[in-house]
C-alpha cells in the first residue's frame, strides 16, 4: 500500500515538480514479489506427506527400469542408460538429464514431443474437495469448496490434476516450483508493477475500482532478510502484451473483479513466463500492513503448460521432479475443462488460479514522469511487438529441441537410431574421469 | 634471476622498513638529508639502513625531510591511473589509516606499513607491472620502442618519466642506476626488455618516495638562514590537497622552474587546479576524511530492525553525500553553511526507498528536493550521517550529537567513563530514547551530555538507518532541543542553529587547512585561521575561496625543522621552536 491518492498527488507535486495529474480519488501502488499456482496443500507438515489433497501423499518417482523396459529397451542398456556415469548428455549437464530418456515411445519416438505415442502412466491427481481459485463456469456445484468454507463451485482443473506432484506440492511459497522460479524474478528476470485505484471515498469500500498489471524494466531489490523490498519506485514500461486492467470493486479491503477480462496476458514464475488467461478474474487482499495478496485466476492453455516443462530439458524435469510427463499431458488433457470456441468446441483451456503477493512500491508512469495514480492502459504507447516484445527464453534458449538438449554445435546425443552403449562411450567415460 | 630480484626486493623491502620504523616513533623528520652516491645501501651494523637519496641530480641543494605521510588509499589509485591509465586494475585491500585530530590526514603522519601491509604492496606493484607492461598497453606507458633488449635509452627514458611522476620528483642518478640495474639484470636474464622493466617498476612501486609523501624543505635563496618548503614539495601539497593525486606535469615544470615559489607562479598554479573537474576528486577524497566515511568499513545494520539495509544502500548513501557536497560547494560554489539546511540532494533508487519518496528518474542519480514538512535539512540528515552515527538496532542521540560536535564544529568529546551503565538507554522496547537517557540528570555525565545529547535528540524523527518517524514504541517523538539559551524544535532548527554558528565555519576553515598541511592543530596557528575564517566569511563562505586562500599564503608552506635535522643543526635547532616562514613569493 502506498496511501491515498490526495497524499500520493501531494508527494508527487513536490518530488516532481508539481507534475501529478490525478483521475481517480485514491490509488496504491504495489510490486509482486511472489507467484505460486494455487495449490491447495491438504497436509500438516512437510512437503511430501500424506494429507486430505494427496491421501498418498505426493507421487512417488516412478520406476524407470520398468518404463525404460517396457518402452522396449534390454535389461543391459536399461542398466547403462540409468547409470548416471554413462550420459547421452550435452556439456554442464552431466549430473542429470539423459537424452536418450525421450525416447521410449513407440518404435523408440520421442515422447517429449510426441507423448501420444507412450502409454498413459494415468498421473494421480487431487483427490480432496478443497481448494483455492474462482468459480470460473458460475456453477456453485461443481468443483472445490474454498479452505474457509466460504465458496464452492470453485474451477482449478490445474490444481486437480497437478496438485500431487512433487514439484507443486507444499504449503504456500514452500513449493520446490515455486522457490525456484520465483527466485529467478526476484534476482531480476521480471518485474509487474500493479497499481490500483478507486472513484470512491473509501478505498476499502468503493464499487468503481480498476486494477492494472504493468510491465515494468526495474529489478526487484531483496531486502536484508532476503525479502523484496518496500518503498523502491517502479517504472512502467508499455508493453502492448503484457498488461492486465480489470474492472472491480473493492469490499472490506478485497478487490474482487466485477466482471471477468476476454484474454488477459500476465507473468507467471515458471519455465515459460507468459501466462495466457481467459476469463480472468482477481480477487487480492489490500492488507493493513501494506501488502497486497490473494488469487489471480482464469482459463489457460493446457498444451502450454505441458510444453513449458519438456521445453524445460524433459529428462532433467522427470529425473528431478519424480514425474513421466507422458502422463502430465494425457492428465491435462483429460481434465481440461474450457473450450474458447464455446461448449461443444474443443476443450484447449484449463481452469487455474496462483496466488500472488505484493510489497508495496511506488509507480510511475512511463518514463518516470509522474506517480502513476490511475489504471489505464499505455498500450497505445507501447513499441510494436517486433521490436520490443519478445518471449524470454528459457534456461537454455533454443538448444532445447523436443524436449532434448543439444550439444553446443547443435548435435543430439542419442536419439530413436542411437546404439547403446555408443561405440565412443569409453572415451567420453575416461574423458569425464579425467 | 630469482637471486637478483629477490634481492633487490629485499633492498626495497628493507628500505620500507626502516622509513616505517622511523616513522613509528611519530618523527616528522627522520633521516640524514645527505646525497648518498647509491639510493640504498646496506649497513654492515643493521644488515640494511635507509638513506634520504637527496637530490644529487639537482645539484649542491641540500635538502630536510620536514614531513612524512603514508598515501591514502585513493591516492594511491588516483596517482596509479593518471601515471598509467585508469584502466589498471587495483584488487588489494589497503591498511587502515589513522585518524587523529579530527582527520586521517593528520594520523596519516604516524603511519607505517606491517609485515601484511608490505606484502599488500609487493603484490600490488607486482599486478600493476604486469598490466603495465601487457601487449595491449606497454606501448603507449613505455613510449619507446626498444631497439634491443638491452636498449638502455628506452629503460632509462621510462624509469625517469614515470618515477618523476610515482615519486613526484625527478628521481636522482642513483635512484635510476639502482632501476637499470635491476631492468638489465633481469632482461639479460629473461630474455625480454619488458620483463626486466616490470622488475624495475615494481621496485619504484614499493620504493618508500612513493609509498609515502615526503616533504622536503630546502634554504631559502633569499635567506641564507631560513629554509622554505621545496618546490616540488609545494606542487605536491597542491596536487593531493585538490586532486587527490600525485602532481601532473605542469605542476612539475612549475616546481623545476621555480616558478611555484613566485606570488603568481603558485596562484596561477592553485587558480588552474581549482578550475579543473578533477576538483571534484580533492573535494570527495576531502569529505571523506572529514566527515569519517572511513566508518563505512564497518558499518552494519540489524536486517530485522532494518530490513532496507544493504550494501548498495550503504554505498550510496555515502556517495549521495559526497554528490551533494560536491555538487553544492564545488559545482555551484554555495554557501559552505547552507550543507545544514538545504532540502536539496542528489539520490539514487535505492535512496528513495529508504527516504520513502517516489524516484522520480530514469536515469541512475537524480537532483530531489524534500518538501518543506519533511524534516529533512541538509547534511545531517542524509542517511550517511544518520546510519554511520547510530547503533545496529537503533539510533543514538548521544553518538550522533557527538559526533555532529566533532566532525562539524571541531568540538571533541572525552570518552565516556568506563563503568556507564548503559542498560537503560539499551531496554530499546521502552517509550523513547528520550525517556531512557537519564544521564542529562546524573551530574557525572552531565557535563558533556548536556553539549551532545539535545543536538541528537532533535533527530530522533529518524530511525537508525535515517527513515522517517514520528512514533517510537507507539509514543510520539520529542525533537525539541535546547542549547545555551538557544531552544529549537528538530533537524530544520538544528540546521539553523548550525548556520549560524561561527564554530561551525572555524571548524571548515580548520579542517582545510589541516588536511594539506598534514600536521594537528597548534594553538600558535590561531591567528593565522582566524584570519583565514574572516576571508572566508567576506568571501561568502565559498570553499573554493577557501582553498584559494588557504593554497596562496605562504603560511601554508611554511616549513619546521625538526631537531637534529638539516644541513645546519644550529639552525635546525632554531627553527624548531618557531616556523620558518619563507614560502612563496619571497
Amino acid at each position: 500500500m502506498r496511501r491515498t491518492l490526495r497524499q500520493v498527488s501531494c508527494a508527487a507535486a513536490l518530488a516532481l515538480g508539481g507534475a501529478g495529474v490525478a483521475h481517480a480519488e485514491w490509488s496504491r501502488t504495489y510490486v509482486v514479489e511472489w507467484y505460486e499456482a494455487a495449490m491447495y496443500y491438504g497436509a500438516d507438515e512437510g512437503v511430501i506427506d500424506p494429507g486430505t489433497d494427496c491421501p498418498a501423499g505426493t507421487n512417488g518417482e516412478p520406476d524407470w527400469t520398468k518404463v525404460m523396459l517396457e518402452a522396449g529397451y534390454s535389461a543391459q542398456e536399461t542398466r547403462w542408460l540409468l547409470d548416471p556415469t554413462h550420459p547421452f548428455r550435452p556439456e554442464g549437464h552431466s549430473t542429470s538429464g539423459q537424452n536418450q530418456m525421450a525416447f521410449r515411445g513407440k518404435d523408440r519416438a520421442n515422447v517429449y514431443s510426441q507423448p501420444w505415442l507412450a502409454p498413459d502412466p494415468v498421473l494421480t491427481g487431487v483427490s480432496g474437495s478443497i481448494g483455492e481459485g474462482f468459480d470460473l463456469d458460475g456453477d456453485p456445484d461443481n468443483g472445490f469448496t474454498s479452505p474457509d468454507g466460504s465458496m464452492s463451485g470453485i474451477d482449478n482443473q490445474f490444481y486437480r490434476t497437478l496438485g500431487c506432484w512433487l514439484t507443486y506440492r507444499g504449503p504456500h511459497r514452500q513449493s520446490q516450483h515455486a522457490l525456484s522460479k520465483n527466485d529467478e524474478m526476484r534476482e531480476g528476470a521480471w518485474t509487474v508493477a500493479i497499481v490500483v485505484s478507486g472513484e470512491g471515498d473509501d478505498p476499502l469500500n468503493d464499487d468503481n475500482v480498476r486494477i492494472g498489471f504493468y510491465n515494468s524494466e526495474d529489478a526487484l531489490v531483496k531486502d536484508g532478510n532476503g525479502d523484496i523490498a518496500r518503498d523502491y519506485t517502479f517504472v512502467i514500461a508499455p508493453d502492448q502484451r503484457f498488461e492486465a486492467i480489470f474492472d472491480a470493486r473493492t469490499v472490506n479491503g478485497v478487490i474482487e473483479t466485477t466482471r471477468p477480462a476476454d484474454e488477459v496476458w500476465l507473468r507467471e514464475a515458471s519455465y515459460v513466463r507468459e501466462l495466457q488467461l481467459l476469463e480472468a478474474q482477481v480477487r487480492l487482499e489490500m492488507k493493513p500492513d501494506g501488502t497486497l495478496s490473494g488469487h489471480v485466476g482464469g482459463y489457460r492453455p493446457w498444451f502450454d503448460i505441458y510444453k513449458g516443462w519438456i521445453d524445460a530439458r524433459g529428462a532433467v524435469i522427470e529425473k528431478l521432479t519424480w514425474i513421466e510427463l507422458p502422463g502430465v499431458y494425457y492428465a491435462l488433457e483429460r481434465n481440461a475443462d474450457f473450450s474458447p470456441d464455446g461448449a461443444g468446441g474443443e476443450k484447449t483451456h484449463i481452469s487455474f488460479a496462483m496466488r500472488l503477493d505484493a510489497a508495496p512500491a511506488f509507480v510511475m508512469t512511463p518514463g518516470a514522469a509522474e506517480l502513476a495514480t490511475e489504471v489505464v492502459s499505455y498500450k497505445s504507447i507501447a513499441p510494436p511487438p517486433g521490436k520490443r516484445h519478445r518471449a524470454i527464453p528459457g534456461p537454455l534458449g533454443d538448444r532445447v529441441v523436443d524436449g532434448i538438449v543439444l550439444t553446443k554445435d547443435g548435435v543430439l546425443l542419442g536419439g530413436p537410431e542411437a546404439e547403446i552403449p555408443p561405440p565412443e562411450a569409453e572415451s567420453q567415460i575416461a574423458s569425464l574421469r579425467e | 634471476m630469482k637471486v637478483r630480484v629477490g634481492a633487490a626486493a629485499t633492498v626495497a623491502l628493507a628500505s620500507l622498513t626502516a622509513v616505517a620504523c622511523s616513522l613509528q616513533a611519530g618523527q616528522q623528520a627522520s633521516v640524514a638529508p645527505d646525497p648518498p652516491e647509491t639510493a640504498l645501501v646496506s649497513d654492515p651494523e643493521a644488515e640494511v639502513r635507509y638513506v634520504d637519496p637527496g637530490y644529487a641530480a639537482f645539484g649542491d641543494q641540500h635538502l630536510t625531510t620536514v614531513g612524512v605521510r603514508r598515501l591514502t588509499e585513493s591516492q594511491y589509485r588516483n596517482t596509479i591511473a593518471d601515471v598509467f591509465g585508469p584502466d589498471i586494475t587495483i584488487n588489494a585491500r589497503f591498511e587502515p589509516e589513522r585518524r587523529e585530530d579530527g582527520l586521517q590526514a593528520i594520523g596519516n603522519v604516524r603511519l607505517s606499513v606491517s609485515t601484511t601491509g608490505l606484502e599488500q604492496y609487493f603484490s600490488v606493484a607486482r599486478s600493476i607491472a604486469d598490466q603495465v607492461m601487457a601487449d595491449e598497453r606497454r606501448e603507449r606507458i613505455i613510449g619507446c620502442q626498444p631497439a634491443s633488449v638491452d636498449d638502455r635509452a628506452c629503460a632509462e627514458s621510462f624509469i625517469k618519466s614515470r618515477g618523476m611522476h610515482l615519486f613526484s620528483r625527478p628521481l636522482t642518478d642513483g635512484e635510476i642506476d639502482a632501476r637499470l640495474a635491476i631492468w638489465s639484470e633481469g632482461a639479460q636474464q629473461k630474455g625480454d626488455f619488458h620483463e626486466g622493466l616490470k622488475l624495475a617498476l615494481v621496485s619504484l612501486l614499493v620504493d618508500p618516495e612513493f609509498l609515502f609523501r615526503k616533504e622536503y624543505a630546502e634554504a631559502d635563496p633569499a635567506d641564507p638562514d631560513a629554509h622554505r618548503m621545496s618546490g616540488y614539495t609545494k606542487a605536491a601539497r597542491l596536487s593531493f590537497m585538490l586532486w587527490d593525486t600525485a602532481p601532473d606535469a605542469e605542476l612539475l615544470e612549475a616546481a623545476q622552474s621555480g616558478a611555484i615559489h613566485s606570488s603568481e607562479g603558485l596562484a596561477g598554479q592553485v587558480d588552474r587546479l581549482l578550475a579543473s573537474d578533477r576538483l571534484e576528486q580533492g573535494a570527495r577524497a576531502f569529505f571523506t576524511d572529514m566527515l569519517h566515511f572511513d566508518k563505512y568499513e564497518t558499518l552494519t545494520k540489524d536486517p530485522g530492525t532494518y530490513p532496507k539495509f544493504s550494501q548498495a544502500v550503504a554505498d550510496s548513501s555515502r556517495e549521495e553525500t559526497l554528490r551533494f557536497l560536491v555538487d553544492h560547494l564545488i559545482a555551484q560554489d554555495r554557501d559552505y553553511r547552507d550543507i545544514f539546511t538545504s532540502r536539496d540532494t542528489i539520490l539514487n533508487r535505492s535512496l528513495a526507498a529508504v527516504y520513502q519518496i517516489p524516484y522520480p528518474s530514469t536515469e541512475d542519480w537524480a537532483r530531489y528536493t524534500f518538501p518543506e514538512d519533511s524534516d529533512r535539512s541538509g547534511v545531517l540528515t542524509q542517511v550517511s550521517f544518520l546510519s554511520l552515527f547510530s547503533h545496529p538496532a537503533s539510533s543514538s542521540p548521544t553518538v550522533r550529537g557527538v559526533k555532529l560536535h566533532e566532525i562539524f564544529m571541531c568540538l571533541p568529546t572525552p570518552e565516556p567513563p568506563a563503568d556507564v551503565d548503559f542498560s537503560k538507554v539499551q531496554a530499546l522496547e521502552n517509550g523513547t530514547v528520550r525517556e531512557r537517557l537519564d544521564h542529562m540528570t546524573n551530574p557525572g555525565c552531565n557535563t558533556c551530555h548536556a553539549i551532545s545529547d539535545p543536538a541528537g535528540l532533535s533527530l530522533e524523527h529518524f530511525d537508525g538507518l535515517g527513515q522517517t518517524r514520528r512514533l517510537e514504541n507507539g509514543q510520539p517523538i520529542d525533537v525539541s532541543a535546547k542549547i545555551g539559551d538557544l531552544e529549537f524544535s528538530g533537524a530544520p532548527g538544528l540546521g539553523q542553529y548550525l548556520r549560524g554558528s561561527p564554530l561551525v565555519t572555524s571548524c571548515i576553515v580548520r579542517n582545510v587547512h589541516y588536511y594539506g598541511a598534514g600536521r594537528p592543530f597548534d594553538y600558535k596557528d590561531a591567528a593565522y585561521l582566524a584570519e583565514k575564517g574572516e576571508a572566508f566569511a567576506s568571501g561568502g563562505y565559498r570553499m573554493t575561496e577557501l582553498y584559494r586562500s588557504i593554497l596562496t599564503d605562504p603560511d601554508f608552506y611554511q616549513v619546521i625543522i625538526p631537531d637534529g635535522a638539516g644541513p645546519d643543526d644550529g639552525d635546525a635547532q632554531a627553527l624548531s621552536d618557531k616556523p620558518a616562514t619563507t614560502g612563496a613569493g619571497q
